[in-house]
């Protein structure tokens, strides 16, 4: 077992290293989008930037622990809201969205990864959380 | 040109063969996690074989590349190729952190990681 706060080691390896995979995922594809056709679909490419951004940032901070779990917490909370919203408007507005971000259709191009891991971050950061941290919720 | 059209019949090959090793490593890092058993130094050997051929890929792309006659969409190739080479090392490296049944699990989600992507890697190519 691993000790609180250790969001880092033991089966938070596994969460970190589907992180790690989805963040570069996503940097390298925003990364493309913006500099080869951000003018095509300026909103969707932008958010893909966005999303990317979240994903590393939520890799580091679970990667990390300890001191950084309120910024883990922040940044998966972000994803799941992040997919439901884009995944609801993706589907409602596709004048929004000529061309599929990271949470489209619910993660959709991503195998639904991207609305799976925030739920399993989530469980793993609660999971992992000091005691006062669990029974006050 | 002769040495790029033979570098063109290995290099879709070479990609499946990647693939599969990939998967082969991949179903051998299950099966260890299933029985609650961490990496171990052959399946590392393993994946150094498995990484060895990716570099010959890489090797085998540029030539290509550069003889005029390289991949369809460049910017992800290159991409998903330099993403595939860090995947098995960093996994490896967690290995020797971690000595629980969780190594073999993220040894298994690298191996499908580079499985995938060589997959798209093969379609990204052609375009």
């Amino acid at each position: 077992m691993s000790a609180p706060h250790d969001t880092g080691s033991g089966p938070g390896r596994v969460v970190v290293a589907i992180y790690a995979v989805l963040a570069t995922a996503a940097t390298f594809r925003s990364g493309v989008q913006i500099l080869r056709d951000l003018q095509e679909a300026p909103l969707a490419y932008l958010l893909s930037a966005v999303a990317a951004v979240v994903y590393v940032v939520a890799t580091v901070a679970l990667a990390k622990g300890g001191r950084w779990r309120p910024v883990a917490w922040a940044a998966v909370t972000t994803e799941l809201v992040g997919v439901v919203v884009v995944g609801v408007l993706s589907v409602t507005r596709t004048d929004l969205f000529p061309d599929a971000t990271v949470w489209s259709g619910f993660g959709q191009g991503y195998g639904y990864v991207p609305a799976v891991l925030p739920v399993l971050g989530l469980w793993w950061l609660r999971r992992t959380g000091p005691r006062e941290d669990r029974a006050a919720r | 040109m002769l040495p790029s059209r033979i570098l063109g019949a290995v290099w879709t090959p070479l990609a499946w063969a990647v693939a599969v090793g990939a998967l082969a490593l991949g179903a051998w890092a299950g099966w260890r996690a299933v029985v609650d058993r961490p990496v171990i130094l052959r399946q590392l050997i393993a994946g150094g074989v498995v990484e060895a051929l990716m570099l010959v890929e890489v090797v085998v792309a540029v030539v290509k590349g550069a003889t005029g006659d390289g991949p369809a969409d460049p910017w992800t190739f290159w991409g998903y190729l330099l993403t595939t080479l860090v995947v098995l090392p960093v996994a490896a490296a967690w290995s020797f952190a971690e000595r629980t049944r969780w190594s073999s699990v993220v040894l298994l989600v690298a191996s499908l990681t580079v499985a995938f992507l060589h997959v798209r890697l093969v379609q990204v190519w052609v375009g």
